[in-house]
């Protein structure tokens, strides 16, 4: 199988990481519930999973690192804990589902920085003229999971700070390839899955909390801390990790990251995206085919969206798929993405890639594709 | 024999208290606090030895680290330290 679907999760891991959970499985029961070897042994890899994460995002403490299920998860967390019932959020034109239904969710008046797609300077100029020092909240994806626009967080942290409005990063598509420094953002979270860029397994997500920002509980429950006190304990992680934790998922993560800091994220980026450009210069020369790329694949992370005159979506990525080449079609949970570039009608076909994926498998796909369009 | 048990609020806190004692060369061990010496049930504690305690309390200190107690074993008993 060609896997170009690494935006929604990557499916080729390290061997590392397989390895890391059977060990898991085999040596470690659960942390802060006990001081026997098999608990502490758990403790310790959840606490270096969350120093490397603590290092690679630039967070003071190793508290701030929580463990979650899914960056939705986490989202939804750092949402509900800024955004009161009706409250105020903006939010950029190329949000997922995991950011819009929370704040529907919470009947919150959400007002929209749309931008042209790969319009960086756009983007800020957008949430410069929404954002007022009422806005309980700013969202916004780091990168766009439809497109791989990256958009401009630094120039938007700059504009929350200025005016003391929290901001929510969401980095599901940027984990691991891009850098991202909690501290000198000054974001009240960062939200990622473990499973796509981090290259851990399903069911592995991590909400990075900003230190001043409070926090609202989704779940309570056993902490293994206070244990009297019948409210959450008030500090991190307790506070957020109710129940008992997806130990054989953190030691998988932990061994993806360590992959990720060997291998240089800023290096898989690179070749990511030269990937992406291989592919978008290669389908534009195709006739009928749409590609959502800026020719030289600035403000564009290794994700490419395209569409073929006369082919339906999901009809062309079900024939992908029964040619061995895994695709994603259709509006990819952001509906939000496809009306601000103009593709909600026909959806796209998402290609997207990961440090496994070669220039070969591209060309393999180019050739599969060529051949169904004829 | 006579040591100490920093009692600390999480078993996160524990490490991140282990790590910075372990940076300051000082011997420690982590495990569960006796029930008996935490009214909010349960926690962790750090163990050192006596001779240790204040170049520990620097270290921790230095790093921003604040026990929730601490108490002191003497022949089988513990008794708290005021800070």
């Amino acid at each position: 199988m060609i896997y170009f679907d690494s935006a929604a999760t990557t499916f080729q891991k390290p061997r590392s990481v397989a390895a890391a959970m059977q060990d898991a499985m085999a040596t470690m029961s659960s942390p802060g519930r006990g001081g026997y070897p098999a608990a502490m042994h758990a403790a310790d890899t959840a606490f270096d999973c969350r120093s490397e994460l603590a290092d690679l995002y630039h967070a003071q403490s190793p508290e701030q690192v929580v463990f979650t299920s899914s960056a939705t998860h986490g989202l939804n967390i750092a949402v509900k804990s800024l955004v009161p019932p009706g409250g105020k959020a903006v939010i950029s034109g190329y949000e997922h589902n995991a950011v819009t239904r929370p704040l529907a969710a919470l009947g919150a008046k959400t007002a929209i920085a749309s931008a042209p797609l790969f319009e960086s300077a756009a983007v800020t100029e957008a949430f410069d003229h929404l954002v007022t020092p009422d806005t309980d909240a700013v969202i916004c994806c780091h990168v766009s999971n439809v497109f791989g626009f990256v958009q401009p967080v630094e120039e938007i942290a700059q504009i929350c700070q200025t005016r003391n409005v929290p901001l929510i990063i969401d980095a599901s598509q940027s984990a691991g390839l891009l850098n991202l420094d909690l501290t000198r953002l000054g974001a009240a979270f960062i939200a990622m899955p473990g499973h796509k860029g981090l290259y851990g397994p399903q069911g592995t997500g991590v909400l990075l909390c900003g230190q001043a920002t409070p926090v609202k509980t989704l779940l309570e429950g056993g902490t293994g801390s206070l244990s009297i006190q019948q409210e959450m304990p008030d500090f991190l992680p307790d506070r957020l990790e109710a129940g008992t934790h997806n130990m054989p998922g953190i030691a998988g993560l932990l061994a993806g990251i360590r992959y990720v800091r060997q291998h240089d994220p800023a290096a898989i980026c690179g070749r990511e995206r030269r990937l992406a450009q291989f592919a978008a210069e290669s389908l534009r020369t195709m006739p009928g085919i749409q590609v959502y790329a800026r020719p030289d694949l600035t403000a564009q992370a290794g994700v490419v969206s395209f569409t073929a005159a006369g082919h339906d979506v999901e009809a062309l990525a079900a024939a992908l798929g029964e040619r061995g080449v895994a695709v994603r079609a259709g509006l990819h949970c952001a509906p939000l993405a496809h009306r601000t570039a103009g593709t909600l009608e026909s959806g796209t076909v998402r290609l997207s890639f990961s440090d496994f994926n070669t220039r070969e498998e591209v060309y393999q796909f180019l050739i599969i594709l060529r051949e169904l369009l004829r | 024999m006579e040591h100490y048990l920093i009692i600390a609020r999480s078993v996160t806190y524990a490490q991140r208290m282990q790590r910075a004692l372990d940076r300051a060369g000082i011997r420690c061990q982590i495990f569960r606090a006796p029930r008996e010496l935490t009214e909010t049930g349960c926690a962790y504690a750090v163990r050192i030895q006596s001779m240790d305690l204040t170049a520990a309390l620097q270290a921790l200190y230095r790093e921003s680290l604040n026990p929730v107690q601490i108490f002191v074993s003497q022949r089988g008993f513990y008794r708290e330290v005021d800070l």
